[in-house]
Parts: structure tokens; sequence; C-alpha cells
């Protein structure tokens, strides 16, 4: 499958700090389960709850550097249109699971999951729309 | 993409909201491809260049 | 800037239009029957799926504009300015979730994400909009 050569070397860069900064958000999860056993208070704990987020943001602008620094316009095309409709999508679910929580009585879902769930979509996204490309 | 869409333009005392009109875009899209900003796509190059009554390569060059 | 010239605008605003007015109709009868019924089970589940087919309805009608814009540099400013949106606003639950998980703020209601999106990526355009004069 040609479409699997990714553009450069600079891709694969970008990719190998994706990992790492995914590395990173699992690590700094991991202290921060620590630090919470001796249970911060006031302006510290919330400076300290907002730290885990920083490794998740940083995981989506190295995403947002790959877009911008991609050279192949397929593989641009491809990459814009699977997140335009994981957006679409997640935007759909997240919007239903919050009127059945208002009126069905449904169960709380986190903030936290909608980054995953919007993964979870743009993954299915991307292979349908290569598909699309075949 | 460097072009020569500023002299073009000139010769025919054409503003930015002429040629825009002319080619059914806005106008910051006529002035982000003249300034280089934004590389049209093959149909709008192709577009420009029948309206200048020239080539595509006469109108861009991809030189630094 | 007028875009009021542009056909897929202008068909993009009445589909707007309506598609709000469909959202707010679904919601008020939603809100109401629950009010007044108190249902519960499956036609609780299809009461929630009336306000939020607005909302997809909404989502549907941007769509199609981002289809219909002809203007290829435009199109391209607003989905960029689409996935500007996505990023703050999952860096927004990202971060209301963990303070959620500790120190206990309050829960997010899901229905924001949406109309949080719409803000930034409308203030993102607007950026954009900025630098592109």
């Amino acid at each position: 499958m040609e479409r699997k050569i990714k553009d450069s070397a600079l891709s694969r860069y970008k990719k190998r700090m994706f990992i790492l900064v995914v590395v990173l958000a699992l690590l700094s999860q991991l202290v921060f389960w620590e630090f919470i056993r001796h249970h911060p208070t006031g302006v510290l704990a919330y400076l300290l709850a907002v730290l885990p987020a920083l490794p998740f943001i940083g995981i989506m602008a190295t995403y947002a550097l790959y877009i911008a620094e991609l050279r192949d316009e397929l593989v641009r095309t491809v990459v814009k249109t699977s997140l335009l409709w994981s957006i679409v999508a997640t935007l759909s679910a997240t919007t239903l699971w919050g009127f059945l929580e208002l009126l069905a009585n449904a169960p709380h879902l986190q903030p936290l999951l909608v980054l995953p769930i919007f993964g979870i979509f743009l993954g299915i996204a991307t292979a349908l729309v290569n598909r699309r490309y075949e | 993409m460097n072009n020569r869409l500023r002299v073009l333009r000139a010769e025919r005392a054409w503003s930015q909201a002429d040629l825009a009109e002319r080619l059914e875009v806005s106008r910051q899209s006529v002035n982000a491809i003249e300034t280089g900003k934004y590389d049209p796509s093959l149909p709008l190059a192709f577009r420009l260049a029948r309206l200048f009554d020239t080539t595509i390569e006469a109108i861009f060059t991809d030189e630094k | 800037m007028n875009c009021m010239n542009n056909p897929a605008v202008r068909r993009y605003l009445w589909r707007f239009l309506a598609t709000m007015l469909l959202y707010i109709a679904f919601l008020v009868l939603a809100v109401w029957i629950f009010v007044h019924y108190h249902p519960a089970g499956p036609l609780a589940w299809l009461l929630a799926f009336l306000p939020a087919l607005g909302i997809i309805a909404q989502i549907a009608a941007f769509g199609m504009y981002l289809s219909e814009e002809k203007d290829e540099f435009m199109r391209n400013l607003q989905i960029q300015a689409l996935l500007w949106g996505i990023g703050a606003t999952l860096s927004v639950t990202v971060t209301w979730g963990f303070l959620e998980s500790f120190v206990h703020l309050r829960h997010m209601d899901l229905i924001l994400v949406y109309p949080l999106y719409c803000v930034l990526s409308g203030l993102a355009l607007g950026i954009q909009q900025m630098r592109y004069r």
C-alpha cells in the first residue's frame, strides 16, 4: 500500500515525538497519583490538577505540527478530511450523550473521555477516507 | 509561490477586487495568492491563466 | 469583505436559522414533556434524541456550506479555524476533566461541548481573517 510510505524523515520524527509525549503523559499521571495521596489544597491543588492536562495538549500540538509540515497533498487531504468527520462525530456524540444525561438519566460521561473518543473516531475516519482514495 | 499577478493586473488597470469578481473568489483570496501566502489549486490556476490569456508558467514561477 | 454576495454563505445562513429554530422547538418540546410526564426508559431516550437531532442538523448545515463554498482559499481558512477550534475545545475538556477528578470541580455538562466549539472556532476564524486581510 503506497500510502503507508509517509512523507519524509520529518514526519517520522514527529511520530517519535508523539510516542514520547504519550509516554510522558502516562508518566505524569503516575507522578500525580503519588502526589494526590498527600492531599494538597487551594491554588496549589488547582495548579497540580492542570499539570497532567499539559502533555495531552502537547500531543495535540505535535499532531498539529505534523499536519503543518506535511508536504504530500494527498496525505494532507486525507488527514484534514478525517479530522473534519471526527469532529462531526464527536460533537454529535457528546451532544447526544449530554441530552441523554439531562433527560434520560444516563450515567455521567467524564469530560476526560472526550479526547480518546475523538481519537477513536479519528482512527475510524482515517481508515475509511484512505479506503476511498485507494 | 512567486507570481506576476500584480504586474498583469496593473496592465489591465484591475484592482484586486476587480480580479476577484472576475474569478468569482473573494478579494482576500486574490491578495493571498498575489503575496505568495497561498498557492491556488490547479483548476484555479488555469482560470487565472485563461483570464489573462496566457499560460500558468507565465504567471507563476517556482524559483526562490 | 461582503460575505452576503456569496450564495453559499447566504444559503448557509438560511439553513442555520432553520436548524436553530428546529433545535429550539425540539428542545422546548422535550423539556416540556420531561417536566410534565417524567418519562423513563426507551421513551426518555427518544426524547433526548430530539434536541440532539437539531444540533446534528446544524452541524450538517455547516458541512453543506463547506462543500458548496467555491472560493478554495476561504474554504481553507474555514477548515483551519475548525481544526484550531477542536484543538482548543479538546484542551478545555481535558483540563476540566482533570479538575473534575482532582479538585472536584462541578460536572461539565456535555451539551456545552458544541457551543464551546462554535465559540472557539469563531474566534479562530476571526484571528485568521485578521492575518489574511
